[in-house]
């Protein structure tokens, strides 16, 4: 932290706070912020000065940049703001009087407002309307700087939908990049995750297509899940900063499944194709994996929906041959991304879903024995590549030896949920002795799975 | 293996606490900060105060469970706590704040542990009381004054039960505040406070079952909303909220036993997700799961409490989420209440559906004389 510490004068505060909403105001289509050291900042802002200097070319609106140089370096000196292509960087140095000075500003604002509102104040004359609504512009103005500094303040967010809710002719675009903003420095808010689904509630209760909106809230989600913050640091993080690295993000992608609700059969499986290609590039992702198992769960209620018999069994066939294709999809990228846990799990939910929903080979309806015949050759093959994934030499890298304690108890998993349940007894006894033996060896810790749970809850 | 150190903790968390203390006394004008805040983590810590509420629990628990609750100003705390309450009847994390219900179940617990659950209804016995003394004289002017009272008093008191209930939606499921985010926390909360307040009827228990578990998924986890991801705190208040309702048949034990002992690691700690690294705070969700369910044995218990004792500060006290990461009273907490769990000596029992000191739930949910 710098030497200048935390003090400032409470003018000061309140100066810098004008500053801020001053640049918000002015570029509302500021998509990112980040906390950056004072020192950096400078550094930013002399390149920014620089630039400005030499191109007049860019023909930057004269107002603007005269405006922004005085937010820049509002004493000639010390700079607090940076803010170019839409990104505004802040300054870690004065934080806490700024947050203190915008909170108290949102407080009385919401105060008043609150005074105000539902009194005949707002339904009067014009005069009153015109003073009412600058006071919900004084509620939206310091609640958007306080969520920038206190991303969780939930009184913020809540003022902010009383606001809306009052008002016929709001643009709920702007109060998606609001929220949008606030999670590009902090990922994890549960309350800018939850405005953003309040929001889509209210544009859903209005239009009947989402599409559009789907598709970017999709988008957002990736963006989010896999950012690697452009900040030099972050203070801000109140919550688990170690975990900032781990791209996984629980609120993100809870977010994408509860958008399934609203999905159209068509938009399915137009997720489904496209995050295929995200799953690949992040195979340690489990929740993006979950994601899928959802989206394949839904595709599979939505065909056995159909009314239509003919309809039903078509589309049912061509659900079977995307099950399929995950199957062999999921097995090379098991093969290519050694000792991944979330391919794994995959798998796991594929092959018992697979066995259960199309075991019975369309061929073959009747007969246990075709049936079960049918479960045999499906295990048989996972058995070999069980095989292979066991087949390696020993090795101290921990991916490897990851890689056969997951396929140990995938096998175990499968044994229990497949074979005891269906009564196929795959005469691996032996096996299935070798392979509690070799984790009992590997993760002592996971004893149940070496022992107990085979004899403990087999039916 | 090193032990708890359990005097370090007990100071670490009346420090906070003080700290705490002093930041919910500073009002919204930007006061010169006292000198302790001036350093670095001290914006962090107050943009935490809207959920005060959460750091109180949080703190107050682990002093009980170490047996050094009577060290904190009982009164300083109860009446902040009753200044959060919101006139709908909710709890804000903070004054001022809006009233959520994750602020109300560490408002309704905090007053629990220090037996003063009363206080929600305090209008109500003493205007019970002076009612019953007036008939006893038969003074009817006095009798309808004191009744009108009651009445009000009543209508102060109901208003947290209606006000819990009221969050509940056609599915069953809970909203957290009148914006209506659902998520089964909320249900968790729901049931819990009213269970600790001999209110469950007050609501629909088993539309509010039914909705849980259509949140269950194949792998026999449950998530925040039906389709959700399986998650060890989403599974902790899912099973808690089945347990309180007596409903914990529909958990199939062995599918959720196995999720949960998967989440132990090598280093003995267990992370909350496939995937995920090992967290103390995991050793309170998945153990009271594991517990509830009859599956502790399941996993290895000398390593997670190795796994948690090496998180401590051996020096100012505090556990961390992880070996060597800085500490917080968050995890302070789950630690301590993990080994709690984990029967480690020294420490109070502590309840696995309720998250309070087994005593404090028997004082409440025993049926006394
Ligand atoms: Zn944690």
């Amino acid at each position: 932290m710098a030497k200048e510490g935390l003090l400032c004068s409470e003018e000061e505060a309140y100066d810098l706070l004008d500053q801020l909403e001053h640049i918000l105001d002015h570029d509302p289509l500021i998509d990112e912020v980040g906390f950056i050291h004072p020192s950096h900042l400078l550094v930013l802002n002399k390149e920014a000065d620089a630039t400005l200097v030499s191109s007049d070319i860019q023909e930057l609106d004269a107002r603007m940049s005269s405006e922004l140089s005085k937010c820049a370096a509002p004493k000639g000196k010390k700079a607090f703001f940076w803010n170019k292509d839409h990104k505004l960087g802040v300054s870690t140095a004065y934080l806490l009087p700024l947050y203190k000075a915008v909170k108290h500003k949102f407080m009385e604002a919401l105060a008043i407002y609150k005074m105000h509102s539902g009194s005949s104040f707002m339904n009067e004359n014009l005069p009153g309307n015109v003073a009412f609504s600058k006071l919900e512009n004084e509620v939206m103005r310091h609640s958007r700087a306080l969520l920038l500094l206190s991303s969780d303040f939930g009184t913020a967010w809540n003022a902010r939908k009383a606001v809306i809710s009052n008002k016929e002719d709001f643009s709920h675009s702007v109060e998606l990049l609001v929220s949008a903003l606030v999670l590009s420095f902090a990922p994890k808010s549960e309350n800018a995750w939850s405005h953003r689904r309040w929001v889509i509630k209210r544009i859903a209760s209005r239009c009947d297509t989402l599409e559009e909106i789907l598709d970017k809230e999709s988008k957002l989600v990736e963006k989010i899940a896999e950012r690697f913050l452009w900040r030099q640091e972050r203070i801000l993080t109140t919550c688990v900063p170690p975990l900032q690295k781990s791209k996984m993000n629980y609120r993100a992608w809870n977010h994408r499944c509860w958008l399934i609700s609203y999905m159209s059969s068509r938009q399915v499986l137009l997720e489904l194709d496209t995050s295929r290609y995200w799953a690949a590039l992040h195979v340690a992702d489990s929740s993006c994996f979950h994601y899928r198992r959802k989206l394949m769960l839904q595709m599979l209620a939505d065909a056995s929906e159909q009314q239509d018999a003919v309809a039903c069994s078509s589309q049912l066939r061509s659900v079977r041959k995307f099950w399929k294709d995950e199957l062999d999809w999921n097995e090379m990228l098991i093969r290519r991304y050694i000792g991944r846990e979330a391919l794994w799990l995959h798998r796991r939910f594929l092959s018992v879903g697979w066995v259960k929903h199309f075991g019975a080979n369309e061929q073959n309806p009747n007969g246990e024995g075709e049936v079960n015949n049918h479960v045999k050759v499906f295990m048989d093959y996972e058995l070999s590549l069980l095989q292979d994934c066991l087949n390696v030499p020993e090795s101290e890298f921990e991916d490897v030896q990851s890689q056969v304690i997951h396929a140990a108890s995938y096998m175990l998993r499968l044994n229990w949920e497949i074979c005891s349940s269906s009564g196929i007894n795959l005469n691996q006894k032996r096996r299935i002795s070798d392979l509690r033996e070799l984790l009992n060896r590997l993760c002592p810790e996971k004893s149940i799975l070496g022992g107990d749970i085979i004899y403990y809850a087999s039916p | 293996m090193v032990e708890l150190a359990a005097e370090k903790h007990v100071r670490y968390i009346i420090t906070v606490e003080k700290v705490s203390y002093s930041i919910r006394k500073l009002t919204c004008c930007p006061d010169p900060l006292p000198q302790y805040l001036q350093k670095k983590d001290a914006f962090e810590s107050v943009v935490m105060e809207h959920l005060r509420m959460n750091g109180a629990y949080w703190g107050l628990t682990t002093l009980d469970l170490l047996g050094k609750l009577h060290v904190v100003d009982q009164d300083e705390v109860i009446s902040w706590v009753m200044e959060c309450q919101h006139e709908s009847g909710g709890f804000a994390g903070n004054i001022g704040h809006d009233p959520h219900i994750l602020y109300t179940l560490s408002a309704v617990q905090v007053l629990a542990l220090f037996d003063k659950l009363n206080m929600l209804d305090i209008e109500k016995s003493v205007l019970e009381g002076q009612i019953s003394a007036f008939l006893v004289h038969d003074d009817l002017i006095l009798i309808h004054r004191a009744e009108k009272n009651y009445a009000l008093g009543l209508r102060s008191t109901l208003t947290l039960y209606s006000d819990i209930a009221s969050l509940q939606n056609e599915d069953g499921s809970f909203s957290g505040d009148m914006w209506g985010e659902v998520d089964t926390r909320f249900s968790y909360i729901a049931i819990c406070c009213l269970s600790l307040l001999h209110q469950l009827d007050k609501i629909d228990v088993e539309k509010a079952v039914n909705y849980i578990v259509r949140c269950k998924n194949l792998d026999g986890g449950f998530g925040a909303t039906p389709g959700g991801e399986s998650h060890a705190g989403q599974i902790f208040c899912c099973v808690g909220a089945l347990a309180i309702t007596g409903s914990l048949h529909h958990v199939d034990k062995d599918l959720l036993g196995w999720w949960l002992c998967e989440r132990q690691v090598k280093s003995g700690g267990l992370n909350g997700r496939p995937e995920k690294l090992p967290d103390v705070c995991y050793s309170w969700w998945v153990l009271s799961s594991l517990i509830m369910i009859d599956r502790v044995h399941w996993i290895d218990r000398e390593k997670l409490i190795k796994f948690i004792l090496d998180c401590q500060d051996l020096e100012q006290g505090g556990i961390s989420d992880r070996p060597d990461d800085a500490v917080d009273v968050f995890h302070t907490y789950f630690g301590v209440a993990g080994l709690s769990l984990l029967e480690y000596p020294g420490v109070k029992a502590i309840d696995p559906a309720y998250a309070l000191p087994v005593d404090v739930v028997n004082r409440i949910l025993l049926p006394h004389d």
